[in-house]
């Protein structure tokens, strides 16, 4: 396995407050990556700034090979990173199919019917409501919504900013069952979770990251789980 | 008494129609941007003013060509309005970009004047035949221009935003900004798109007005913002059909007032019923909302 994405001592900043103090890190090509933190311990702003949201202050971001650190966010869709973002952000007053076909605005090519029903067959209570407006659908439809129109961009690697926020426990195990079966079928995937449980049982590799710097990276198993769920929830600092 | 009534609301009706694209276009930029431009109709006024100037060289150039004159210079005015007061303001305040879009007000009317410098200008009249008469009623064919017009920029409207690519982005942005920007849709790119569109629509719209007067004076600019204004205003902020609704009552309750209390009093009960409507029902100008 070679690294799809490598972080290189990244630091973004809102003002004069760091939020990532220099992180870097490596997402292998085929791998489920997964980043647990606590709150405030600058995960979003890491997929923010990934995802061309965020202009870092310093470092790189290389994906596939090539920088794409101060891209704008359209170009780093293009290359193949999607990011599903925390809170799902669906369109609301728009269908759930106007939903999809905005996942594919930069997409020029004519398989975007044929993605479409492949996400369906994907998705079936997507295709039930395909008429309906996004904004009515529960929060768990909401968030395969969100998966599915991250996915109508084709992308190589998606990242995903804590897609159980606010779920039920079973819709959270259908969320993750989806992770585990998008990873099956050739995507790459770097999460964020505050859930450690669910994600440690899918992850293949995992960092801890606390106030804005990586403090742990290991495979599932080098930390027993309890420690790890303790640092992700409160930070080393205060145990 | 049955026939005054009915002639007023057929002029007001007529009016409304004139004023609805203007306001199409004003709450379209109110809507997508959350922002008031108040150069709107200065910059339409400037458009009118390029054709009144090519009126004037060339008196040979027929109405078809004079229009796509003031549309193109409206929609070059709008966006040197954007770049200069929306684009830099695109994630600051709002206000910002308001005071910044009133200061351009003035310079554009200063550029009329400069181009122009009688107070009015004659435009070519868009009809100079007799109105028609219909079972007592008076029709001018302006009027029947103006309704024609108004239904095709709004079915025009309607089909960009709900029938393309182009739509599909403004609505998604207007929805979830971040989502947009997520999914490869550029904010910068389709503000200014929506500029020119609702600078081409108000282009359109100020053409038909100036042409219907046969004159223009550089107050176009304040008379389009305000009719904008406030027909987008009584009809919610920023939603398009409340706009198109807000011309039509505006037009009409202009037509009547102006009948049954005079001219002087026409503007007052506008601006009564704004005051009531705000007074009566505050949540009425809720969070803007496109459609």
């Amino acid at each position: 396995m070679s690294a799809m994405l490598e972080v290189r001592d990244l630091v973004t900043a809102y003002g004069k407050i760091e939020a990532l103090r220099g992180v870097s890190l490596e997402v292998q090509a085929g791998s489920i990556t997964c980043l647990l933190g606590p709150n405030g311990a600058g995960k979003t702003t890491l997929m923010m700034t990934i995802a061309g949201i965020l202009r870092p202050r310093a470092g790189s971001v290389r994906f596939a090979g090539r920088e794409i650190a101060r891209r704008p966010p359209h170009e780093i869709v293009g290359a193949g990173v999607a990011l599903v973002p925390e809170n799902r952000l669906v369109f609301p007053g728009m269908s759930v199919r106007e939903n999809l076909y905005a996942g594919a605005y930069l997409r020029r090519d004519g398989e975007i019917e044929a993605d479409l029903e492949r996400l369906f067959e994907r998705f079936p209570r997507l295709r039930e409501r395909a008429g309906q407006d996004a904004g009515t659908l529960s929060g768990g439809e909401q968030q395969m919504l969100a998966v599915a129109r991250s996915l109508m961009s084709r992308p190589k690697l998606l990242l995903m900013d804590e897609p159980s926020l606010g779920l039920a426990p079973l819709v959270v195990e259908e969320i993750f069952r989806i992770v585990a079966d998008l990873h099956r079928d050739g995507t790459t995937i770097f999460l964020v979770e505050q859930n450690a449980h669910m994600a440690l049982r899918v992850a293949h590799h995992f960092y801890l990251i606390e106030q804005g710097r990586i403090t742990f990276s290991g495979d599932p198993g080098s930390l027993a789980e309890d420690e790890v769920i303790r640092r992700a929830y409160l930070g080393s600092a205060r145990r | 008494m049955l026939a005054d009534l009915l002639q007023n609301t057929l002029d007001g009706l007529a009016a409304g129609a004139s004023y609805a694209p203007v306001a199409l276009g004003f709450a379209l930029i109110f809507g997508v941007l959350r922002r008031a431009n108040l150069s709107y109709g200065p910059a339409i006024m400037l458009g009118c003013y390029a054709a009144a100037l090519a009126h004037g060289r060339f008196p040979g150039l027929g109405l078809g060509a004079l229009a796509a004159i003031a549309l193109l210079a409206a929609v070059l005015a709008g966006a040197y309005v954007e770049r200069l007061c929306f684009a830099p303001h695109r994630r600051g305040s709002a206000v910002a970009a308001m005071v910044a879009s009133f200061a351009l007000w003035m310079q554009l009317e200063e550029i009329a004047t400069l181009m122009l410098p009688r107070h009015v200008v004659a435009f070519p009249a868009l009809y100079e035949g007799e109105p028609l008469a219909i079972a007592g009623l008076v029709l001018r064919v302006e009027a029947l221009a103006a309704i024609a017009t108004a239904a095709a920029v709004c079915a025009l409207l309607a089909a960009i935003l709900y029938r393309s690519r182009f739509g599909l982005a403004v609505r998604a942005l207007v929805a979830a900004p971040l989502a947009a920007e997520l999914s490869g849709i550029r904010p910068a790119r389709v503000f200014f798109l929506v500029f020119a569109l609702a600078s081409a629509i108000g282009g359109t719209a100020g053409f038909l007005v100036a042409a219907t007067d046969a004159q223009i004076t550089p107050m176009m600019g304040l008379w389009l913002t305000f009719k904008g204004l406030l027909a987008t205003m009584l009809g919610g902020l920023g939603s398009l059909p409340g706009a198109v609704a807000g011309a039509l009552v505006l037009g009409l309750v202009e037509a009547h007032a102006q009948w049954f209390l005079g001219p002087q009093l026409r503007d007052f009960v506008v601006y009564l019923l704004l005051f009531s409507l705000l007074a009566a029902a505050p949540r009425w100008m809720r969070t803007p909302s496109p459609s």
